[in-house]
């Protein structure tokens, strides 16, 4: 039999609800719990979810019709069922009239409790309890007592009084020190917080000198973005165990071959492409070759992340951010570039959203336009690892095994790991994939 | 300052208080000739003569009841309870009565009366002669609780209790009766509901009472050794009890240990404990407050399960290394 779809009440004293608008249409297919119209109250909008899977059908009323809660407003058809299914009834299709007058209170939670698909017992319990069993999520095809059962208690549970385990010392000294107690690693029982891993905890709001210092000076506050990055890499550096690795890679092809795509681009007016976009397109390849380098430590989880998103260090007035690159293994080369200029740009004009510069997975840093050789970056948290690329310089290098020399571009790349999930042999295969694709980019068609 | 046992320093304190207060009497169960159970009043009864140390017949509710009649009259009377484990046979006198009738007769009329009892195990003396049965007293309003663990304090503790207007039980443990110690001569008093700091440490406070004091004091001491600083407070009152001082102490240390013989449900290292949590010192504990007391059985016969069945110093050794470290 087709599920009923009822006006469902939402407010003890709630008579009546208007249609604001069908988010499903008759036909669609439809799942529970999902919305399916938003109605209004006199009080309120609310979204009315759906109480079975199945196909929306025996739509009665249209947006902006008011209509009696627990009033059937239209069908959910079973997989086999069709409209032939649904029960004729005496409701007009248009809005009720004035004069239907509310059925009994007794008969309205009857009804009301009746529509959804739920165990005798569960019912009754509801009716004991008082609970509208529209509210109620079924864990199988039908409302069960544990269902409500569950329900009660998912009501009266109170949220967590305390978000940090920590001692009462704990607590005091931080309160006393004006420390946040979520920043302070415990090394207590189970990460308890003790009194003492507050008092040698650093705040990063605290300035490490102590105030009344005299000498003249320009005062900058610590805040904003300046903060988040200070209070961010201060416990990456205490807190993840940094290795870095370095490798020296001869870009002699990597430069060929970006001439070669720069002259296909402006065929086709198109942008140039950086060596930072080959640069992510590389990585990205490499990094889906090395899953570690591409992962979080999520409490005592390591996550693989499928997608690799790659996070590019870019300076700004007010300080680093850095924009995201998604999917970048699935993009191409011009796919990169286009979506490099795009945040570059927004980046500069400070247009970026939240989403922009969040998922990260892998961050890139290049430093070689400032003409450094080599630096060690730090990780950029949740993220385990983070490429350093030097300037590109040429140098006399030995090209064979004959000994000879000759003068060719070079950069290094260094790797810092968090080495509780990278090893160095990891990190070394890791460098090696880069060195391999950037001196013989073909590599990539392979 | 002459050193004596425990127990002479009990005998010295009734012998001086009856020489110096005609009140005072002793009524018990073979308290005369024999001496007592453990020979703690040998040479009284030719000294003070048999009115004034009263033997009885075997019926621990008789000596009460005869104490607080006594007493209710202007007496100052010392009952001994051969074993305190028979207490439990005077709760109607003791409980009933002794407690309730200065309440009950508006101060009109008061018990001054004291109940001394040997309590405790590692005597062999099984399940119905080694009980620590001083949370069941302490529950009872109106009766004073004090526990002495040294000589020192024994004699002054007594001086205090056959002086108090109250009827108070003096628990003695048998384990301390041939402990030696340092006892002034003289009249001098250990005032009741005064705890005392028996050993000054930084690490940890350690409440504890009777043989338990001095079984911490050794283990605290050898920890020492190790860099590990115990404070060691003794109630010696146990009710009225002294929390200030323990108050005071986790201030300063952060941590709480509880010990006693008692067995642990119901026992009083809860009450300490609530306290404690409940008071200002709440904000200064840097590790769960635990407790480490007698299993919840009756002590057995058997000596190596008598010795298991109350904590013993390796016990308390390797809770206080369980805390220190970080254990809980």
């Amino acid at each position: 039999m087709p599920v009923p779809f009822i006006m469902p009440k939402f407010d003890m004293d709630q008579e009546k609800a208007t249609i604001i608008s069908w988010e499903k249409h008759e036909g669609d297919t439809v799942r529970m719990d999902e919305t399916v119209l938003t109605v209004e109250t006199d009080k309120v909008s609310m979204e009315v979810p759906c109480p079975a899977d199945g196909v929306l059908a025996g739509i009665k009323y249209q947006n902006g019709d008011t209509v009696p809660v627990t009033t059937v407003i239209a069908y959910v058809l079973k997989p086999g069922e069709t409209v032939a299914d649904l029960p004729r009834d005496k409701i007009p299709a248009s809005a009720p009239k004035p004069e239907v007058a509310p059925p009994p209170l007794a008969e309205v939670s009857a009804a009301a409790v009746a529509s959804v698909a739920a165990t005798p017992v569960a019912v009754r319990m509801a009716k004991e309890e008082g609970v509208d069993l529209a509210k109620v999520q079924a864990s199988g095809n039908r409302i069960t007592r544990e269902d409500v059962e569950h329900y009660l208690v998912e009501k009266v549970k109170p949220a967590g009084r305390v978000a940090v385990a920590a001692t009462p010392a704990a607590r005091r000294v931080a309160r006393e020190r004006d420390i946040p107690l979520e920043a302070v690693a415990g090394s207590g029982p189970r990460g308890r917080v003790q009194a003492a891993d507050v008092a040698a905890f650093q705040s990063p709001h605290q300035p490490i000198f102590v105030s009344g210092d005299a000498r003249p000076a320009d005062v900058v506050p610590l805040i904003g973005i300046r903060q988040r990055i200070a209070e961010r890499m201060q416990s990456s550096f205490q807190e993840l165990p940094h290795i870095a690795l370095t490798i020296e890679v001869d870009v002699t092809e990597l430069e060929a071959a970006r001439r070669r795509l720069n002259e296909l681009a402006m065929k086709q007016s198109h942008g140039k492409v950086s060596m930072t976009a080959l640069l992510v397109k590389i990585t990205a390849w490499a990094l889906k070759r090395n899953p570690y380098v591409n992962s979080s430590l999520v409490g005592d989880q390591i996550h693989l992340w499928r997608d690799v998103n790659i996070g590019i260090a870019t300076a700004l007035d007010e300080g680093l951010i850095v924009p995201v690159i998604r999917q970048a293994n699935e993009k191409s080369i011009r796919q990169i570039v286009d979506a490099l200029d795009n945040l570059t740009s927004r980046a500069r004009d400070g247009k970026l959203t939240l989403a922009d510069v969040q998922q990260g997975t892998f961050t890139i840093s290049n430093l070689g336009m400032f003409g450094i050789r080599q630096f060690r970056a730090i990780i950029n948290p949740p993220e385990s690892a983070i490429l350093a690329v030097g300037t590109m310089i040429r140098k006399p290098v030995v090209i064979n095994e004959r000994d000879e020399v000759a003068v060719r571009p070079s950069m290094t790349l260094t790797l810092s790991a968090d080495h509780r999930v990278i090893d160095g042999v990891v990190a070394a295969r890791f460098l090696n994939d880069l060195m391999l694709a950037i001196e013989t980019p073909e590599t990539l068609l392979y | 300052m002459p050193e004596m046992t425990y127990l002479e320093a009990i005998r010295q304190a009734l012998w001086d208080e009856m020489k110096r207060d005609e009140r005072v009497f002793l009524i018990g169960e073979d308290i005369g000739r024999y001496g007592g159970a453990f020979g703690l009043t040998h040479g009284m009864l030719d000294e003070f003569g048999p009115e004034r140390v009263r033997e009885t017949p075997i019926s621990e509710p008789t000596i009460v009841g005869a104490a607080l009649g006594a007493a209710l009259v202007g007496m100052r009377p010392v009952a001994e309870m051969m074993f305190m484990d028979f207490t439990l046979l005077t709760l109607d006198q003791l409980g009933n009565q002794a407690a309730k009738v200065r309440f009950m007769f508006g101060g009109k009329a008061t018990a001054p009366m004291v109940i001394r009892m040997p309590g405790g195990s590692g005597t062999g003396a099984a399940a119905q002669h080694s009980q620590s049965l001083e949370s069941l007293l302490m529950h009872i309003p109106g009766l004073k609780v004090v526990n002495p663990s040294t000589p020192y304090d024994a004699k002054g503790l007594m001086l205090s209790s056959i002086r108090d207007p109250n009827p108070v039980c003096f628990i003695e443990h048998k384990l301390l009766y041939k402990t030696k110690g340092e006892v002034p001569e003289g009249d001098y008093t250990v005032p009741i509901g005064v705890s005392e700091v028996k050993r000054q440490g930084r690490d940890l406070t350690i409440v504890a009472n009777n043989v338990m004091v001095v079984r911490t004091l050794k283990v605290a001491e050898k920890l020492a050794g190790e860099g590990i600083e115990v404070e060691v407070i003794d109630p010696r009152t146990m009710r009225p009890m002294d929390t200030e001082t323990i108050i005071e102490s986790v201030c300063k240390t952060g941590r709480l240990l509880v010990i006693h013989e008692a067995c642990q449900t119901g026992g009083w290292a809860g009450e300490v404990i609530a306290a404690i949590t409940g008071s200002r010192a709440f904000d200064y504990l840097d590790a769960p407050a635990r407790r480490l007391a007698g299993k919840d059985i009756p002590i057995p016969y058997n000596r190596a399960l008598e010795r298991a069945a109350v904590p013993q110093e390796e016990d308390i050794e390797r809770e206080i290394r369980a805390i220190a470290s970080g254990q809980y």
